[in-house]
């Protein structure tokens, strides 16, 4: 069985503990207009062969596993693995053969996903620390933007969440999309049904480091001005520690 | 000590900065010169005494006659400035790449001095001729005549050794000269062998010249004390006072330990006139912690007076004076951590005095503090600033207790010049004596021989005509080949050394051991250290590996292109650039390859075993370094195209680096890699850096950025629990962007207003607006962020 990679390496903090090896499988379900790693988007590995921009490759489950061990010596200071997108659910057989194989040799694992797949909660027990998508409160906008309404989404959250597990709940703020004051609430009444001692919650500012892989793609960037300020942020995290959520900035 | 220096640390401070600005706006450097000359009348004025006691006479001759003076801004008197020249070709202007030759003539120095109304033409040409003529010339010539096939295009290369060691003042601080030549005497009525007999009535009279000099400076430190305001009398009294107790008596607080170092350290240099570079303090801040707390001086006036004690190190407009070292903190054989109050005041004087040299290094372990990491932060996160060389205490331990150190000598491990491990006081190593060039010899044994660059036949055909049989066969016949000229390249270093060992060195041995052993530092026969082993420092690790990894990949996937590589390489991969662009596909060193990591490893272990076989002048092994002192540049450019895709005249790899562009996996996967290679057989040291990105350090303050870096930089390297058995112990870095550099090349007065922006090249640090372009730009090259993003 195979994984397919677009990227790998590893990095600090930032994608779950410690110092990590993170993995980025191949494939996405959605289409986030905003997405920094549009290369990851292809599900299909013969499609992108040929595109000069950016490198894809097959890798056995087990040699990718003996990878994995390898490095341990750098998955210090609760350092891991973690497996990222695209969106990694897509390959979802082997990425929890991975996952399983991970933990069966005792290496911190994390994911990050979008959440979509209603196959998620299989995957909890192989999981360390999840790290979740909450790109939308209302279904209908998250569709309009994502291509695929949320009710996975909030059913997996709270499937995680009543599971015990770490869980880091991440909400990209794009202007024009979730950002408004009437947003807050919106986010915030969905938030605080759950138990606010088992997640955190980051905001991701809206940017373009990937912007110009777009065009690489031979695809149309469409944002036009997604930026948010300083103080919609501040507003954004005043409003939920007010409601209890925790915080998280990195 | 006198009150004044206790409580005027802000005067103290600001006495330092304007004599580094007055040192700064020298630009001539004619001391050595003269030096020369008195040397020139000596030999004729002692001519048939032995020549370790003409070498004392003529230290006392130039004592006594070399023009002094102290500057108004001194709070020490003493100056190394006269046993330099401007030579240092880094920081030359005029430096380039492309004139290295493979000679190191000791009359070259002759070209880096203007004459003069003084110093004429004539004067000039007299001495020059003169010093043609002398034995030690001549021995050196015939060095490079007989090895000239070999050195020209840099097989290898060989010099005679100069500087580069670290003496241990520790004793004539603590009792003084005088006690120094009462043990002497003692040694002369007693000793019966003749040899031993003269050395140490050399090395008797040669300790007669720091007194010499510190009497002259005493009466010139009274007569600025008549004429000048109340403060500067009281400054320049107290250093006369200081001057007719020390160096002659033992040190009784810091100040004295200070003005006493300072004068036999001129001393020291004076011996070796001129440009002995890379002489080193050693651990100084264990130097001088006793006397800092004999009087229990605060952190800031300690800091105060060690900024002196910094501007001593700078020679000229340049910092002439290259490679001088000094290190701090380390651990003793238990464990236990040595940084001490002074550590913190060094290391505040080096931050605030921000100057080219001397080169800080820091030796950590797995019980350095937290605070130490803490304050090393300002230094890793300002930019401009200068970073220290930093080496794993624990690695050093096991590498040299491996190599045959006694562990009671360990806690004295320090640094010669940049990233050389030799122990304070008691070993000689010829750290740059031989110079191995493992991508000459891949070229020729590639090409039969011949050199692909100048078609000169440097090597005799090994008959094989078969491109194919060759590629298959190149392991073995590499492997003949480094052996057989790593042996010559050892006869030509050891005629070398038996050349400059013409020169004895009888006050250096006083604090190299001498007054122990009774033999010169530089004798050939006779063991003058404790320890001794002569350096080679071997280049091109990774492209040799990667080469070989390229080689395997074609005879498998192409084996029908082995001519054609042959044919490519002979002409740089003109008009076969698709080819090129496979070699350079070809898995490479640093990306956590398996098959490229295993073979720089078995390179690393192979060549360094034939090294280390080899014998020097006195029986002991040559020792493993694999660092390239910018030399990378230069025996590059005399290495044609190679098998891993470089192309002809690009530079080698630098130390045990990826070349750069061949990393592209971060930090992490290169250090997994770095992990292969065999540190314990790297016992003369090696060079490794890192350019990392200031932007991946998010901590709110300088010493929170420190802890950053040891957690996600150093730790991992150094102490990593899941490491080789024999972690990583050297690392330089510079902490800043290529597109920053440009700016302050584009803007210096706007990014480097003071006019200095300290830069690190190899194990020294510079000011990067002095250095010549092709320096400026390989700094800017080996940044190389694919290969260290975290």
């Amino acid at each position: 069985m195979c994984l397919v990679l677009f990227q790998k390496g590893f990095n600090f903090s930032q994608d779950g503990p410690g110092n990590r090896l993170v993995i980025h499988l191949q494939g996405c379900n959605l289409q986030c207009p905003w997405c920094a790693n549009p290369e990851g988007m292809e599900s299909r590995l013969e499609k992108c062969r040929g595109v000069d921009h950016f490198k894809r490759w097959s890798v056995e489950v087990g040699e990718l596993l003996k990878e994995a061990v390898d490095c341990r010596p750098m998955y210090f200071s609760g350092g891991g693995v973690t497996v990222t997108g695209g969106e990694p659910t897509m390959q979802f057989e082997p990425l929890k053969e991975f996952l399983r194989g991970l933990k069966a040799v005792g290496i911190n694992t994390a994911m990050e996903t979008n959440a979509t797949s209603p196959r998620l909660p299989e995957l909890f027990q192989h999981i360390d620390f999840l790290m979740t998508d909450l790109k939308h409160y209302d279904s209908k906008k998250h569709c309009e933007a994502t291509g695929s309404g949320n009710e996975t989404v909030i059913r997996n959250i709270k499937a995680a969440v009543e599971s015990g597990k770490r869980i880091a709940i991440r909400i990209p703020l794009i202007n024009g999309f979730n950002a408004s004051d009437s947003d807050i609430s919106g986010f915030t009444d969905f938030l605080s049904g759950l138990d606010k001692e088992l997640f955190t919650v980051e905001f991701l500012r809206y940017h373009e480091f990937g912007k110009d892989k777009w065009a690489k793609c031979g695809l149309e960037y469409k944002i036009e001005n997604g930026f948010v300020s300083a103080d919609t942020v501040n507003a954004f995290i005043k409003a939920f520690e007010t409601e209890g959520i925790k915080i998280v900035r990195t | 000590m006198s009150n004044y220096y206790a409580v005027n640390p802000d005067r103290v401070t600001e006495l330092a900065k304007s004599l580094f600005q007055r040192e700064r706006s020298l630009d001539r450097l004619d001391g050595w010169f003269f030096i020369k000359e008195i040397q020139m009348r000596c030999d004729e004025m002692f001519n048939g005494v032995t020549p370790e006691l003409k070498s004392a006479m003529t230290l006392l001759e130039i004592a006594k006659e070399l023009p002094l003076d102290i500057p108004t801004d001194a709070v020490f008197a003493g100056t190394q400035r006269d046993a330099f020249a401007r030579s240092y070709a880094l920081i030359n202007p005029s430096f380039r790449v492309e004139t290295f030759s493979g000679y190191c003539d000791p009359t070259a120095v002759f070209n880096d001095i203007e004459p003069s109304d003084d110093i004429t033409t004539d004067r000039i040409a007299a001495v020059r001729a003169y010093n043609k003529d002398s034995a030690y010339v001549k021995a050196l010539d015939e060095v490079y005549s007989k090895h000239e096939k070999f050195t020209d295009e840099v097989v290898f290369f060989v010099e005679q050794v100069t500087g580069h060691l670290i003496p241990d003042m520790r004793g004539l601080l603590a009792t003084g000269v005088n006690a120094a030549i009462a043990k002497l005497e003692a040694k002369i009525a007693t000793e019966t062998d003749p040899v031993r007999k003269t050395n140490f009535e050399a090395m008797k009279l040669s300790l007669s010249a720091a007194l010499i000099l510190a009497e002259r400076y005493a009466e010139i430190a009274e007569d600025m004390s008549k004429n000048c305001s109340p403060e500067d009398a009281e400054r320049f009294s107290l250093m006369a006072r200081t001057l007719r107790v020390v160096p002659a008596n033992g040190a009784r607080n810091l100040y004295e330990a200070i003005q006493s170092y300072v004068l036999l350290w001129m001393v020291m240099c004076i011996e070796q006139t001129p440009n002995p570079f890379a002489f080193s303090v050693g651990n100084a801040d264990r130097i001088f912690e006793p006397y800092r707390r004999a009087e229990n001086l605060s952190r800031e006036a300690t800091a105060a007076l060690l900024k002196h004690f910094l501007v001593f190190f700078n020679v000229g407009d340049r910092s002439w004076a290259i490679s001088q070292n000094i290190i701090v903190s380390g651990r003793d054989e238990r464990g236990a951590d040595l940084t001490n109050g002074t550590t913190y005041a060094l290391l505040d004087a080096f931050y605030d005095m921000n100057l080219p040299q001397p080169i800080l290094s820091v030796k950590l372990h797995k019980n350095t503090p937290d605070t130490l990491y803490s304050e090393l932060g300002r230094f890793f996160f300002t930019p401009g600033c200068l970073t220290p060389s930093l080496f794993n205490d624990d690695s050093l331990y096991a590498v040299l207790s491996k190599s045959g150190v006694d562990t009671e000598d360990l806690k004295d491990i320090s640094i010669a010049g940049c990233q050389e491990p030799l122990i304070m006081g008691k070993d000689n190593g010829n750290t740059t004596n031989s110079w191995l060039n493992l991508g000459k010899i891949l070229e020729l044994t590639l090409s039969d021989g011949v050199s692909t660059l100048s078609g000169k036949r440097i090597f005799p055909s090994d008959g094989i005509i078969s491109a194919s049989e060759r590629l298959k066969n190149i392991r073995e016949l590499f492997y003949k080949n480094v052996e057989r000229y790593a042996a010559e390249m050892a006869d030509a270093a050891n005629d070398a050394s038996k050349a400059v060992s013409l020169l004895p060195v009888p006050f250096l041995s006083t604090v190299m051991g001498g007054i122990e052993s009774g033999y010169d530092v530089r004798d050939t026969v006779h063991q003058g250290t404790k320890y001794n082993g002569s350096g080679c420092l071997i280049h091109g690790l990774t492209v040799v590996s990667d080469s070989f990894v390229a080689i395997d990949c074609l005879l498998k996937d192409r084996p029908q292109d082995a001519d054609r590589l042959i044919r490519a390489l002979s002409t740089n991969f003109q008009n076969d650039g698709e080819f090129r662009q496979y070699l350079l596909s070809c898995p490479k060193f640093g990306n956590f390859d398996k098959t490229a990591d295993s073979e720089a490893a078995e390179v690393a272990n192979r060549v360094a075993d034939i090294v280390s076989s080899l014998k020097n002048y006195l029986g002991n092994p040559f020792r493993v370094d694999f660092s390239t002192p910018s030399t990378h540049l230069l025996y590059g450019y005399l290495v044609g195209a190679t098998p891993d895709g470089r192309k002809a005249r690009d530079m080698l790899n630098y130390g045990v680096d990826p070349l750069y562009g061949d990393a592209h996996n971060g930090l992490g996967y290169r250090t997994l890699s770095v992990f292969a290679l065999p540190f314990e057989k790297m016992n003369g040291g090696y060079a490794s850096h890192y350019g990392i990105d200031p932007n991946y350090f998010k901590g709110a303050t300088m010493e929170d950025k420190g802890l950053e870096f040891k957690e996600r930089v150093i730790a991992p390297l150094f102490f990593n629990p899941e490491g080789p058995p024999v972690s990583p112990f050297y690392l330089y870095v510079n902490v800043t962007t290529a597109e920053t550099l440009r700016k302050v090349l584009a803007e210096p007065k706007k990014y480097a207003p003071s006019g200095v922006y300290i830069m690190r090249i190899h194990g020294t640090f510079v000011n990067f607006l002095d250095l010549s372009p092709a320096i400026q730009n390989d700094i800017i090259t080996r940044l190389d962020p694919q290969s260290t993003f975290l």
